[in-house]
C-alpha cells in the first residue's frame, strides 16, 4: 500500500458517488473545485479509476494500454478432465488400474475418493497437433484445428476443491462470497464501448446455474451497477426488454415523449440531478430495447456461419452462445461470460461419466469453441479480444470410489493440485503450451500459475496493474488478485 | 448529497494549519497524517524497524535502531522529525518511492504536537460520545427539536438560511414512505390538508403517531434490519435449498411494531436463547445468526463452512452493532485501529460453542408452531426435555469418573467387512485400508461378565491443534454373545450414557454414538444393560460397529480407533433400574409425544453446547491453529466489562450497554441515513480510522445519547423527533442559488430527496393499483417472475406462482433465494444477502426503467391504478389528476395535465384504429389508453423518488 492509500480509505465511496454529482449538467463551480482537489496533489492518485455515476459504463481507459480490448470466458462448470483432454501423460498409463501410491494421498483430502483408490489412466489416445505440437486427445477433433492460435496454461491450481467456492474463487478471486467478479472489474474499470447494450453479459447454456450462484457474475463490493447481466438466448434477451403486450413500439415512444417531457419539468422545479440521470437512462432503456434484440438476432447470420458453429437459432445452446458472444464483442460488449454445464465426471451417474456424458460435453464444445476462434481471427477481432477456456479446478489421477465403493461409471474426483486452461487471442502467446503439472498429471509442478495469478495476467492485458487496480471495501483496498494472496503475479511466460 | 462528507474533510484537514498557540489536537491535526502518510508501514500489520503509530506506548519506545521515534516535549531529539525533514534519499521519510515528502506545515504541526507533550488520544468513535450544549442558533424559532440546533448553526457558520417547510404533499410523501414503506391513501391525504389548514403542528403530529401506530412500521423497517441479518429464504450455496426462518422475519417486524427497545432488540438476537427462562420469542430471536449459509453441496468438509459461519456471525455482529471492519483482524492485527489480532479470536469464542454444525437440516431447530399460542408450549417441551436429557446423563457421567475397574476387552477375532484391524498392547484396536460407508467393524473374543462397556472413540493425533478430525460415528452398536455351535444371543443395552450431549444425532443405546459430523476429541459413551451380563461357559462376546453415517457432504464416517472396557461396578445396574429415572423416562417419552404433536415449521436458531476450544488460525487460515484462547471482547472498547469468563449473553450486553461508544451512535446514524438518504458518517459500515469522520460530529454524539438516556432506546421516539423536525420538513425543492453554495446537500439545508428503494417500488405500484394485500407474516410467497430465472444446480425447486392475496403481497415477503434473487428488486438495489449488507448504494440504471415499463408485475399495477382514475368522479383531465395526486401527492400543472391528456387523447385514437392491440391491455381502446397514462405515471421521476 502507498502512503495515498489513506487518503483513498477515506474517499473511495465519495469516488464513485460523487462523480455524479460533479460531472453532471448541475455542477457548479464549487462542485468542479472539490474534483480538481481530488485530483490534485493532496488525492492525486494517477492509478485511481474514476466513474461518471450518470454514465457508469461510460468507455474509460487503463492504468497503460490494453492488449485486450474485451474478454470472453467459455467456463466449463463441473471442471472438465485435463487428463482427458489436453494434459497427456503416459506414465499415468502405465499405472492404470493399481492401487494409488500411498504418498499420493497422505495429507489430502478429497471430496469423494475414500481409503485406496486405484489409478486410471487416460480414457481417450492423444495426438500432437499443429505446428506448436499441441497434444490434444480426440474427443475434440475440430479444436485440432486451431491449436496454433491457443496457448496452453497446464500448470493451473486452485485451493478449493468443492464447486461453488471453487467457482467464486475463479470469478471473483475469493472462495467467500462478496467479492466482485472478473466482469464487474472490467466495466468497473474500463466501462463498455457499447451504451445500448450491457456491459457485461452472462449467457448460460441450458442446463443450469452455476454452483456458486449468481454471485460468480455479481458485483460484490463494487456498485451492484458493475454485475453480469445476465441474458438468454432464447426468450427476450434481457429481462422485462420487450414492450408489454398492447403497447407498441411507437405507443412506447409517444409515452417516453411526454415522460420525458414531464420529468425535464421535474427537473427543472427542484433540481435534482438524479432526475436528469433518470431521463438519460429511460432513453438508453428504449435504445436497450431495440440494440439488444438486434444484436440477439441470430437469424441475421448467413447460413456458412450457422455451419461453422453448429448454431440453431431460438435453441439455448453453448453453440448459439458463442455464436451470440462474436456478435457482442463485435458490437463492444465488454466482457461476456459464457458457462457450459454437466463436466463433472465423477463416474456416478451416466451423465456425469468419463465413458458417457463427457463424451456428449465434448461434442457440444467441440465446434462452437472451435468455430469462435476461427471465427474471431477473419474478422480481425481475435487480436484484441482475450478468450478463456477453463474449469473450476481438476480432476484426480485416480478413479473415484465414491465412499470407498466402485462407482458405476468411470469418472475422477475433483483435483484442486493441477489442471489446464487455456487462452487465445488479446495479447496472449499463441502456440504455445506453459507449465507442467507431474509426471501423473496430479500437481502443477512446474511454472505454477494459481486462480491470482491468472486474474493478475488478465488484468494486465487488460491495461490494468492489479496491485493498483483497488477498490475499499470491509476498511481494505480489495483487489481482483486478492489481498491476502500478496505473491500473485502476472504470468509473463505467456504474454505476447 | 454525498458530498458533503468530503468537503467536511478538507475542513478538518484545513484547520490543521492553526496558527501557532493553538493547542493540537491528536485526532484533529495529527492522526489523519499518520494514518495518510506513515501507517501503510509502520502501523498494525507492518512495524517496519519496530515503528508504529498505532500505539502511544509504542511510537514512543525505541525502534530497532534503538531511536526513538517520539520523545515528548522534545522534538530536536524525536527520530520522526529527523526523518521528515531530511534530504539524505535513504533517511528521508517516507520513503521517495512511497510518496513524496511531507508539506512543512504538516511537520510544523507535528513538532508543535510533541513539543506540547505528544499526547494521544483514542479514534472518535472509541470514545463515548456526550451530549454537547445546543450551540446558539441566529433564528430561536427555527429548531423544533433539538437536532435542528446543530443543522441551524451549522448553516449559519456557512451564511445559509434553511429552506422553506415543503408542501404538505411533499412532507406527507416524505414521511409516509420513510416511516411505512408506502403512499398516503387519497383519504389520509385530504384529511391532513384539511387539519394542517388548522393547526399544522398538531396535524403533523398526528400524522406521525398514525404512520408510528401502523403495522406497516414494522413491515417497512424490518427490510432496512433483515438486509444487515443477511436474511433469505434459502440456505445459499449449491443446490441453495429452502429455509424456514421467515418466522425470524415476522419477529423482527413484529419487534419494530412493538417498538423493542434496541438495547433489548440487540441482545434477544445474539443471545436470547441465554436469557434466564427464555421464551419461545427469545429463542427464535437468535435466528438473526442462523441466517449464515449451510453448504450442502456433496464433498464440502462441514467444518470449513461452520467455521466460515462462525467468522460470519463476527463480521456481522461488529458491521451491524459496531460498523467497525473486525474482518481484517481475522488474518492479522487491524492496519489502522488498535485492534489484536488475537481479539478476533476472543470474540470468535463467543460464538464457537453452538451446536450448529453445517448440517443439511439446520440443526438445531426450533418449533415454530402454526397456531401461535402452541409456540410457547412447543419452546417449554423443548428446554424442558433438554434439561432432563442433562439431568438423565449427569449420573452416568459422575458414575463413569468414579468406576475405577474399567479393564480393557482384548478381542482376539476380527473380521471387519473392510480393510484390517489391529490391537495394540493398550487395547487400542486400529482400522486399516478402505473403509466405505456402511462398513462393519466386527470383532470378538471371550465372553466376560459385566454391568458396562465403555467405548472409547480416539483420534487419530493426539494434537489437538489438528482437531477436528473427519468425523467417526457407530451408527449401529450391537453385543452379542456367541455360544460354541454359532447360536447368536443379542445383549440389550438399556442405556446410554456420553461424555457430552449436543451432537446432532442423539446418541441411542443401539448406536448413534461418536463424533459426528467431525471428531473434535476422543469420545466416550457407556452403554449398560438392563442386568448383568454373566455369560455362558465358553461363549464369546463379539461386538458389531455398524458405521452408515455420511456427512452432508456425502463423507463416510468411520471409526478408525477405539477401545472398549468393560467394568463390573454394580452401580451401573441399580442406575439404569431406578424406579425414579425410569419414570423420568417414561416422562420424557411423553413430553416428546405431545411435543410431536404441535404442528409447525421447524427454525433454526442458536443452543450452546460444552464449548468447543478455540485457538487463533495463523495469518486466519484454519488449519494452521495456534494458542488457546478464552472468549473476551477487544480491550479497546471493552470499557468496565470483564476481561475474562465472558459469555455470548454477557457480550451481548456488552455491545446494549451504555458504555459502549458505537452501538448508539451506529444505529442513530442508520436511522438518519435512512431519512435523510446518507448518514452523518457517510459510511454506515465503517466509524473506524479508515471510514469517513462525521459531517456534523456533536449533532451524531447528541442524537446517539438522546437515544439511550432521553428515549431509553426506543427507535419510534427518534424517528418521531426526526421527521417533525424543522430539518426534516424543508423542501427538497433546491434553487440554483442554492445549488450553488450547497450543491449535495451536504449542510442540509433543504429535505432529503430520496429514490424509493427496491420495496417501495414495488409496494407503490401495488398500493396505488389497490391490489397490495395488508396481509401480514407467514411462509415467503411467490410474485410473478420471468421464466427460468430459476435454474439452480441439483434442485428440483420451480418458482410455482403465488394465487389470490399472496400475489400482491408486500415485497418483504417475497421468497428470497440467495443464489437467484427477485429480479426486479435486485435491479433496484436489494442486495442478495449472501452476507451483511449495511448500506444499499443506489443506482440509476436502464434496467431500471425496463422493470417499471415493462414488468408484467408493473403493468399489472398498472391496470389496477388505470381502473382506480377511471372510476374516479370527474372528466378527462380530473380523473388523470386524480392520478398524478394519488401516486405522487402532488397537484399536477396544466402544462402537465396538457402532456397528459394529449397523451390519452393520441392513444385512444392509436388503440380505436388497433382494436386487436387494445384489448390486450383492457376492454376498449378508451381504457387502454387510460393504462398507458397509468404506466407514464408510475413513471414519473416523483413517483420514483420520496
Amino acid at each position: 500500500m502507498n502512503s495515498e492509500s489513506f487518503a483513498r480509505l477515506q474517499h473511495s465511496e465519495l469516488e464513485h458517488l460523487t462523480r455524479r454529482h460533479f460531472l453532471s449538467k448541475c455542477t457548479t463551480g464549487l462542485g468542479a473545485m472539490w474534483l480538481s482537489g481530488m485530483t490534485g496533489r493532496a488525492w492525486g492518485e494517477p492509478n485511481r479509476v474514476v466513474r461518471d455515476f450518470a454514465n457508469p459504463m461510460a468507455p474509460s481507459l487503463p492504468h497503460f494500454a490494453a492488449k485486450a480490448k474485451r474478454v470472453i470466458y467459455l467456463h466449463m462448470a463441473g471442471a472438465p478432465s485435463q487428463h482427458e483432454l489436453f494434459d497427456y501423460k503416459p506414465e499415468l498409463q502405465i499405472l492404470h488400474g493399481k492401487e494409488c501410491p500411498k504418498e499420493f494421498l497422505e495429507g489430502k483430502q478429497f471430496a469423494f475418493i475414500q481409503g485406496v483408490p486405484k489409478m486410471l489412466g487416460p480414457q481417450f489416445p492423444f495426438r500432437q497437433y499443429g505446428q506448436s505440437g499441441a497434444w490434444v486427445s480426440d474427443r475434440l477433433p475440430r479444436f485440432t484445428s486451431v491449436v496454433d492460435d491457443v496457448c496452453f496454461i497446464k500448470s493451473m491450481h486452485t485451493d478449493q476443491f468443492n464447486h461453488g467456492p471453487a467457482q467464486l474463487l475463479v470469478h471473483t478471486g475469493s472462495q467467500n462470497l462478496g467479492a466482485a467478479s472478473i466482469g464487474a472489474w472490467a466495466t468497473y474499470g474500463l466501462g463498455s464501448e457499447n451504451q445500448n447494450l450491457p456491459g457485461f453479459v452472462v449467457l448460460t447454456s441450458g442446463g443450469k446455474n452455476p454452483d456458486a450462484g449468481k454471485s460468480v457474475w455479481g458485483a460484490g463490493y463494487l456498485p451492484s451497477v458493475y454485475q453480469g447481466v445476465q441474458c438468454r438466448s432464447e426468450g427476450e434477451p434481457v429481462l422485462y426488454l420487450r414492450n408489454p403486450e398492447g403497447i407498441s413500439g411507437s405507443m412506447r415512444r409517444r409515452s417516453l415523449d411526454v415522460l420525458d417531457r414531464l420529468n425535464q419539468k421535474i427537473a427543472e422545479d427542484v433540481g435534482d440531478e438524479e432526475t436528469v440521470t433518470r431521463i438519460a437512462q429511460y432513453e438508453m432503456a428504449y435504445r436497450m430495447q431495440m440494440h439488444a434484440t438486434d444484436a440477439f438476432e441470430l437469424k441475421q447470420e448467413p447460413d456458412s456461419i450457422h455451419q461453422l458453429y453448429g448454431t440453431q437459432p431460438g435453441k439455448e445452446s453453448f453453440a448459439n452462445n458463442c455464436l451470440l458472444a462474436r456478435r457482442l464483442a463485435e458490437r463492444g460488449v465488454r466482457y461476456i461470460q459464457l458457462f457450459h454445464w454437466g463436466w463433472d465426471s465423477h463416474g456416478a451417474s451416466a451423465s456425469e461419466a468419463l465413458n458417457k456424458g463427457f463424451n456428449e460435453r465434448c461434442k457440444e464444445v467441440d465446434r462452437p469453441m472451435t468455430a469462435l476462434l476461427k471465427d474471431l481471427k477473419q474478422r480481425g477481432l481475435l487480436e484484441d479480444t482475450l478468450v478463456v477456456w477453463g474449469g473450476e479446478f481438476g480432476r484426480t489421477p485416480m478413479l473415484e470410489n465414491r465412499g470407498g465403493n466402485d462407482n458405476p461409471f468411470v469418472g475422477r474426483d475433483h483435483n484442486p493440485g493441477g489442471f489446464t486452461l487455456w487462452m487465445a487471442g488479446g495479447g496472449v502467446k499463441p502456440g504455445i503450451s506453459f507449465g507442467e503439472t507431474d509426471p501423473i498429471g496430479y500437481e502443477a509442478i512446474k511454472n505454477k500459475v494459481s486462480i491470482h495469478d491468472l486474474h493478475a495476467t488478465m488484468m494486465h492485458l487488460m491495461g490494468f496493474d492489479h496491485e493498483k487496480f483497488t477498490y475499499l471495501s470491509q476498511g481494505a483496498e480489495q483487489r481482483l488478485s486478492n489481498i491476502t494472496k500478496p505473491n500473485s503475479k502476472v504470468v509473463s511466460g505467456i504474454l505476447g | 448529497m454525498m458530498i458533503r462528507r468530503y468537503i467536511l474533510v478538507q475542513i478538518m484537514i484545513s484547520s490543521a494549519f492553526a496558527e501557532d498557540g493553538v493547542r493540537v489536537e491528536f485526532n484533529r491535526d495529527i492522526r489523519p497524517i499518520f494514518a495518510k502518510h506513515c501507517t501503510a508501514c509502520h502501523g498494525g500489520v507492518k512495524e517496519a524497524a519496530g515503528v508504529s503509530f498505532i500505539y502511544r506506548a509504542k511510537a514512543l519506545a525505541p525502534a530497532k535502531s534503538g531511536l526513538r521515534p517520539i520523545v515528548p516535549f522534545k522534538p530536536a531529539e524525536s527520530e520522526l522529525v529527523g526523518r521528515l525533514r531530511s534530504r539524505d534519499p535513504d533517511e528521508v521519510m517516507p520513503k521517495p518511492k512511497h510518496g513524496p515528502p511531507l508539506p512543512e506545515a504538516d511537520i510544523a504541526l507535528i513538532e508543535r504536537w510533541i513539543a506540547q507533550g505528544a499526547e494521544w488520544q483514542d479514534h472518535w468513535s472509541f470514545v463515548a460520545p456526550v451530549d454537547p450544549v445546543a450551540p446558539a442558533v441566529s433564528d430561536g424559532k427555527w429548531p423544533s427539536a433539538p437536532l435542528d440546533r446543530f443543522i441551524l448553526n451549522r448553516l449559519d457558520r456557512e451564511k445559509l438560511k434553511p429552506s422553506p417547510e415543503a408542501s404538505v404533499g411533499e412532507w406527507l410523501r416524505r414521511v409516509s414512505f420513510d416511516l411505512t414503506g408506502i403512499p398516503p391513501s387519497p383519504e389520509d391525504f385530504a384529511n391532513f390538508i384539511t387539519a394542517a389548514a388548522k393547526d399544522p403542528k398538531s396535524a403533523r403530529a398526528a400524522v406521525v403517531d398514525r404512520l408510528l401506530a401502523s403495522l406497516k412500521f414494522g413491515e417497512r423497517w424490518a427490510s432496512v434490519w433483515l438486509d444487515l441479518a443477511r436474511y433469505s429464504d434459502t440456505y445459499g450455496f449449491e443446490k441453495d435449498p429452502r429455509r424456514d426462518i421467515w418466522p425470524y422475519r415476522d419477529w423482527v417486524i413484529r419487534a419494530f411494531n412493538a417498538d423493542m427497545p434496541y438495547d433489548q432488540f440487540t441482545i434477544e438476537q445474539l443471545a436470547g436463547d441465554l436469557l434466564p427462562n427464555a421464551t419461545a420469542d427469545q429463542r427464535l430471536a437468535t435466528a438473526f445468526h442462523r441466517n449464515t449459509q449451510t453448504n450442502t453441496e456433496g464433498g464440502t468438509d462441514d467444518e470449513e463452512f461452520r467455521v466460515a459461519a462462525v467468522i460470519d456471525r463476527i463480521s456481522t455482529t461488529w458491521t451491524t452493532w459496531q460498523a467497525t471492519t473486525f474482518g481484517c483482524v481475522q488474518c492479522h492485527s487491524h492496519p489502522y485501529d488498535p485492534i489484536e489480532h488475537e481479539e478476533f479470536y476472543q470474540f470468535f469464542a463467543f460464538f464457537n460453542g453452538t451446536e450448529d454444525c453445517d448440517q443439511d437440516n439446520d440443526f438445531p431447530r426450533m418449533k415454530v408452531a402454526e397456531d401461535p399460542a402452541a409456540t410457547d408450549e412447543a419452546s417449554r417441551l423443548e428446554l424442558q426435555m433438554r434439561i432432563i436429557r442433562e439431568q438423565l446423563n449427569q449420573p452416568g457421567h459422575a458414575l463413569a469418573t468414579t468406576t475405577a475397574d474399567w479393564k480393557s476387552f482384548r478381542p482376539d477375532v476380527f473380521a471387519p467387512s473392510h480393510g484390517t484391524l489391529e490391537i495394540a498392547p493398550d487395547g487400542i484396536i486400529r482400522s486399516h485400508g478402505t473403509l466405505p460407508t456402511g462398513n462393519m467393524h466386527k470383532v470378538s473374543g471371550s465372553a466376560i461378565p459385566f454391568t458396562a462397556l465403555r467405548l472409547r472413540i480416539l483420534t487419530d493425533s493426539d494434537d489437538s491443534k489438528k482437531w477436528p478430525e473427519r468425523g467417526s460415528l457407530v451408527s449401529k452398536f450391537e453385543v452379542n454373545e456367541i455360544d460354541q455351535v454359532g447360536a447368536v444371543t443379542r445383549v440389550e443395552m438399556k442405556e446410554v450414557f456420553v461424555d457430552h450431549l449436543g451432537d446432532p444425532m442423539a446418541p441411542e443405546p443401539s448406536g448413534n454414538v461418536g463424533g459426528f459430523p467431525k471428531l473434535e476429541g476422543p469420545r466416550w459413551f457407556v452403554f449398560v444393560p438392563a442386568k448383568e451380563f454373566k455369560p455362558r461357559a465358553g461363549t464369546k462376546l463379539e461386538i458389531r460397529m455398524i458405521q452408515d453415517g455420511e456427512t452432508a457432504g456425502q463423507q463416510a464416517t468411520q471409526v478408525r480407533q477405539f477401545a472398549i472396557d468393560c467394568s463390573n461396578n454394580p452401580e451401573w445396574i441399580d442406575l439404569v433400574n431406578q424406579s425414579a429415572r425410569v419414570a423420568e423416562w417414561k416422562a420424557m417419552g411423553k413430553m416428546d409425544a405431545s411435543y410431536q404433536k404441535i404442528r409447525g415449521v421447524k427454525v433454526p436458531v442458536m443452543v450452546d453446547r460444552a464449548p468447543r476450544e478455540t485457538r487463533l488460525f495463523a495469518r486466519g487460515n484454519r488449519l494452521v491453529k495456534d494458542r488457546v484462547l478464552s472468549p473476551g471482547v477487544p480491550k479497546l472498547l471493552a470499557g468496565s466489562a470483564a476481561t475474562q469468563g465472558m459469555n455470548r449473553l454477557d457480550m451481548a450486553r456488552w455491545i446494549a450497554s451504555r458504555e459502549n461508544p458505537l452501538t448508539a451512535r451506529v444505529m442513530v446514524n442508520r436511522l438518519w441515513s435512512q431519512l435523510f438518504g446518507s448518514g452523518i458518517v457517510l459510511t454506515t459500515e465503517d466509524f473506524g480510522t479508515s471510514g469517513t469522520p462525521p459531517s456534523h460530529p456533536e449533532l451524531l454524539d447528541h442524537l446517539a445519547v438522546r437515544l439511550e438516556d432521553h428515549f431509553h432506546w426506543s427507535v419510534k421516539s427518534m424517528l418521531r423527533e426526526m421527521v417533525l423536525s424543522s430539518t426534516y420538513r424543508q423542501t427538497h425543492k433546491a434553487s440554483k442559488a442554492l445549488l450553488e453554495k450547497d450543491p449535495f446537500n451536504q449542510l442540509l439545508s433543504r429535505g432529503p430527496r430520496n429514490r424509493l428503494s427496491a420495496e417501495m417500488v414495488r409496494d407503490q405500484a401495488l398500493a396505488v393499483a389497490g391490489l397490495l394485500s395488508p396481509k401480514m407474516y407467514g411462509s415467503p410467497v411467490f410474485p410473478p417472475q420471468p421464466d427460468g430465472v430459476w435454474n439452480s444446480v441439483y434442485s428440483e425447486s420451480r418458482w410455482v406462482e403465488s394465487t389470490g392475496e399472496d400475489r400482491y403481497r408486500r415485497a418483504i415477503y417475497t421468497y428470497s433465494k440467495r443464489t437467484s434473487g427477485y429480479p426486479s428488486m435486485l435491479m433496484f438495489d436489494a442486495p442478495n444477502r449472501d452476507c451483511c449488507s449495511a448500506r444499499r448504494v443506489i443506482s440509476n440504471t436502464p434496467l431500471q426503467a425496463l422493470v417499471t415499463l415493462n414488468d408484467p408485475v408493473f403493468i399489472e399495477a398498472a391496470k389496477g391504478f388505470a381502473k382506480r382514475m377511471v372510476t374516479n368522479r370527474g372528466d378527462l383531465a380530473e380523473q388523470i389528476a386524480y392520478g398524478v395526486q394519488l401516486v405522487t401527492q402532488q397537484v399536477p400543472t396544466p402544462e402537465m395535465l396538457d402532456d397528459l391528456v394529449s397523451l390519452y387523447n393520441a392513444s385512444v385514437m392509436d388503440y380505436e384504429s388497433h382494436p386487436a392491440e387494445a384489448v390486450k391491455l383492457a376492454e376498449s381502446p378508451a381504457a387502454a389508453a387510460f393504462v398507458l397514462i397509468a404506466s407514464t405515471i408510475l413513471n414519473l421521476d416523483s413517483a420514483l423518488t420520496r
